[in-house]
């Protein structure tokens, strides 16, 4: 929620570089991070992401390029400015054969969270994701999206400020995901810096306020959600679903392919989807063209600008393997 | 301090969930050193053998054949079965039985005959299984203790025993190349021999009922003297081989622990740890503890049931015994960070650390005592920390020796565990990038 412009910087990446061998899986990455600003961190497989969190976290050190957290790069493992994050991997980091409480109580102590305070500190991140009654049973009996969930808890037991959460959701049912969601809006609510890694669109859209773009270790794109959509408003146009009374002629293709900014048609029987650039006059022109030839239309809809054809658009690459 | 806590607890919890590392840490080596133990001379006494299967056919029935089957059948080394001839070599020849006597009708008069007349001894058969030679070697060789003995005792039935020295009394009269002089030696001694036989008829009467069939002892006595430091120290092979089964699953144990570090060094937990304010060295430090403190539990399980139920005492010094053991559990922890920060991957951790832990143990004289190698190896053996503690080890228990005997191996173990804890210390990434 918090775009504040005169928030503090807590996080900076300046000219970041990580490289594998000679695969440079970071290259050139700078980026700022305001308290209380939710990030989402987008980008498909092997773009740098986790790379990205591994230098954040003192994971690995970076060949190149600066990291500042609340201003101060980290001088060594045992830095206590560390608190300051909760790391949510990417991969389940739970000890499978340890019972939920167990395992939660030494993520704990290795945080540095009191003898004496660690089981209050369990007990609320158990409640707050939802899994207090099953505090004693072994993770290994938990459903995906249970242990997803616990994996979320086990980064807010020594209540951080900034939070990184790579990929969160992935595998896991609705429901859970659902829950998660939940979970993470209200972090967001409380005040807490977000940096969200995910291969969805939608996931940005529903809990960022800030998109940073990143494909072959680049960013491409490090903008507001609002600007963003204003953009693919006018860039990337709108789609039109319409559903016809009768199954397409042979023609309709050509009909409608020679409307000047129209992108692509696609055709199945009765329903017609197409691109317009813009959606006010691509949508009008398609109405009349159809008119025109005397079809008969029983719905119509235009679909939102759609933020995942920004991506394809500044990267010539799809998010997901589909 | 808390976070080193933590881990070794956590390690702890993780390491009492795993079945199998429990079995073969805690079970396999008692199991294992009770076997060997009990193969290598059990509790110092006459090693538990199984008897030998002998079959006796006795054509003479005398009093002098009798005893000769008697002296076998008292000895517990030899299982015996008395039967006729026909059904004594089936069996041999059907491998049931593996050797057999068969003594001849008149071996009692012949015997006595044949000291003077070497053509008349009786020929006593032995049937044996080819495949059995060290039985044939073994029975061959009490064949004639057994007989003195047993026609003694025969003998020293009155009746018989006169009886024969009358017909030795006639043969001698009888034999006329022989000297005066050595004629009336022998008669002179047949007498005695008499009058000795007469006397001990009122003896028999009168101990009729004490009366077991008592050897006679042998013209020389043997003195076994196992040299322990401690008067009742005796040689305890349980004791040996508690020391290295313990030892030698501890170490296995460890492998298991290296290969294990690594996989959770590419796992998610392992980065909740790098990114949380936690140093290599409490890390390092609380794997270390960790592992010592299982490979602990072992030797106080082992040696728990050694000495509760094998009958192992520490005859030298207790606190010797305990400063090995922990000296023994620090070399153990260390080795494994350290074959951890060599072998780098799980598997080359593990090829890496097999052969190594093996060559500790055969070369330490874990499984059988250095002693019977070649020079050259026992050199080799001079050089293995787990040789300094076994043999330490022993020292403590069966060997009596003071707490002196185990400065040095104490030493060499701490020394070396504090050189293996600085490989890993200089040698352990523990960012775990794969290939990297
Ligand atoms: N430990 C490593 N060793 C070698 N190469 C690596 C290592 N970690 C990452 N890489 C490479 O670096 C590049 C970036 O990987 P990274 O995991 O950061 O991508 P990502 O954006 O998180 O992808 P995903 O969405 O699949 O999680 C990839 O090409 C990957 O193969
Ligand atoms: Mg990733």
């Amino acid at each position: 929620m918090n775009t504040d412009r005169s928030a503090p910087v807590v996080l900076a990446a300046r000219n970041l570089v990580r490289r594998f061998g000679d695969r440079t899986a970071v290259d050139g990455v700078s980026f700022e991070v305001r308290a209380g600003e939710s990030v989402g961190l987008l980008g498909p497989n092997g773009a740098g992401k986790t790379t990205t969190f591994s230098m954040i976290t003192g994971l690995l050190r970076p060949d190149s390029g600066e990291l500042l957290l609340g201003g101060a790069a980290l001088v060594s493992d045992t830095d206590p400015i560390k608190r300051r994050l909760g790391l949510v991997p990417q991969d389940l980091a739970l000890y499978e054969e340890l019972d939920a409480r167990r395992n939660l109580g030494f993520f704990a102590a290795i945080q540095g969270v009191g003898q004496s305070r660690i089981p209050e500190a369990v007990r609320s991140a158990l409640e707050f994701v939802g899994l207090s009654d099953r505090a004693d049973d072994r993770v290994g009996t938990f459903s995906g999206g249970m242990k997803r969930r616990l994996n979320l808890a086990a980064a807010l037991l020594h209540d951080p400020d900034i939070l990184l959460l790579d990929e969160p959701t992935v595998g896991v049912d609705p429901q859970s995901r659902n829950a998660i969601f939940d979970n993470i809006a209200e972090l967001r609510r409380r005040g807490k810096t977000l940096l969200y890694t995910t291969h969805y669109m939608e996931e940005v859209e529903r809990l960022c306020d800030r998109v940073i773009i990143i494909d072959r270790g680049r960013i491409v794109v490090d903008d507001s959600l609002a600007r963003l959509r204003h953009r693919a408003g006018t860039g990337a146009g709108a789609e039109l679903r319409i559903e016809l009374e009768e199954p397409a002629s042979d023609t309709l293709s050509g009909t409608l392919r020679d409307i000047p900014g129209i992108g692509s048609v696609r055709i199945d029987g009765r329903s017609v989807q197409v691109r317009v650039g813009s959606l006010a006059a691509g949508s009008s022109e398609v109405l009349r063209r159809l008119a025109e030839a005397g079809i008969a239309v029983r719905s119509f809809s235009a679909e939102p600008p759609n933020l995942e054809a920004v991506f394809l658009e500044l990267t010539g690459r799809s998010l997901r393997d589909s | 301090m808390d976070s080193w806590i933590a881990i070794i607890r956590l390690d702890l919890a993780l390491f009492l969930r795993d079945r199998k590392a429990l079995v073969l840490l805690y079970l396999v080596p008692v199991l294992m050193a009770a076997f060997f133990g009990q193969l290598t001379g059990g509790t110092g006494g006459k090693a538990e053998r199984s008897a030998i299967g002998l079959v006796l056919v006795d054509l003479d029935g005398s009093a002098a054949s009798r005893g000769v089957v008697a002296a076998f059948t008292n000895d517990s080394t030899f299982a015996v079965v008395v039967t006729n001839e026909a059904a004594a070599r089936a069996r041999v020849t059907a491998g049931r039985v593996p050797v057999g006597l068969i003594f001849p009708p008149g071996f009692s008069t012949n015997l006595l005959q044949g000291i003077f007349q070497s053509d008349r001894r009786p020929v006593v058969t032995l049937l044996f299984d080819p495949s059995h030679e060290t039985e044939r070697s073994l029975l061959e060789g009490m064949l004639v203790p057994k007989i003195v003995s047993g026609v003694a005792e025969g003998l020293l039935n009155v009746d018989v025993g006169r009886d024969l020295i009358a017909r030795g009394r006639t043969n001698i009269l009888r034999a006329e190349r022989l000297p005066e002089i050595q004629r009336r030696l022998l008669l002179d001694s047949l007498a005695q021999a008499d009058a000795f036989l007469e006397s001990r008829r009122m003896s028999v009467v009168q101990t009729n009922a004490a009366a077991g069939p008592a050897e006679l002892p042998l013209p020389y006595r043997v003195d076994d003297q196992p040299l322990t430091r401690v008067a009742g120290a005796r040689y305890n092979g349980f004791a040996h081989s508690f020391a290295g089964m313990s030892l030698q699953f501890v170490l296995m144990v460890m492998i298991d622990l290296a290969v294990g570090l690594l996989t959770e060094r590419q796992s998610g937990t392992f980065r909740r740890l790098r990114a949380a304010p936690l140093s290599r060295a409490t890390l390092l430090l609380g794997k270390a503890t960790s592992y010592a403190i299982i490979a602990l539990s072992t030797f106080v399980v082992s040696f728990a049931v050694a000495i509760s139920a094998f009958g192992v005492r520490i005859h030298g010094s207790w606190f010797g015994f305990v400063a090995v053991i922990l000296a023994l559990c620090y070399f153990s922890a260390t080795l494994a960070l350290a074959l951890a920060a060599i072998g780098r991957t799980p598997k080359a951790t593990r090829g890496l650390a097999i052969p190594v832990v093996l060559i500790l143990l055969m070369l330490g004289g874990a499984w059988i005592p250095s002693f019977i190698f070649p020079s050259w190896v026992r050199t080799v053996s001079l050089w293995m920390p787990t040789g300094w503690g076994i043999e330490a080890l022993d020292a403590m228990t069966w060997r009596g020796l003071d707490v002196s005997a185990v400065f040095l191996p104490v030493a060499g173990l701490v020394a070396v565990g504090t050189l293996l804890g600085g490989i890993a210390w200089r040698r352990f990434r523990w960012d775990g990038e794969a290939g990297s």
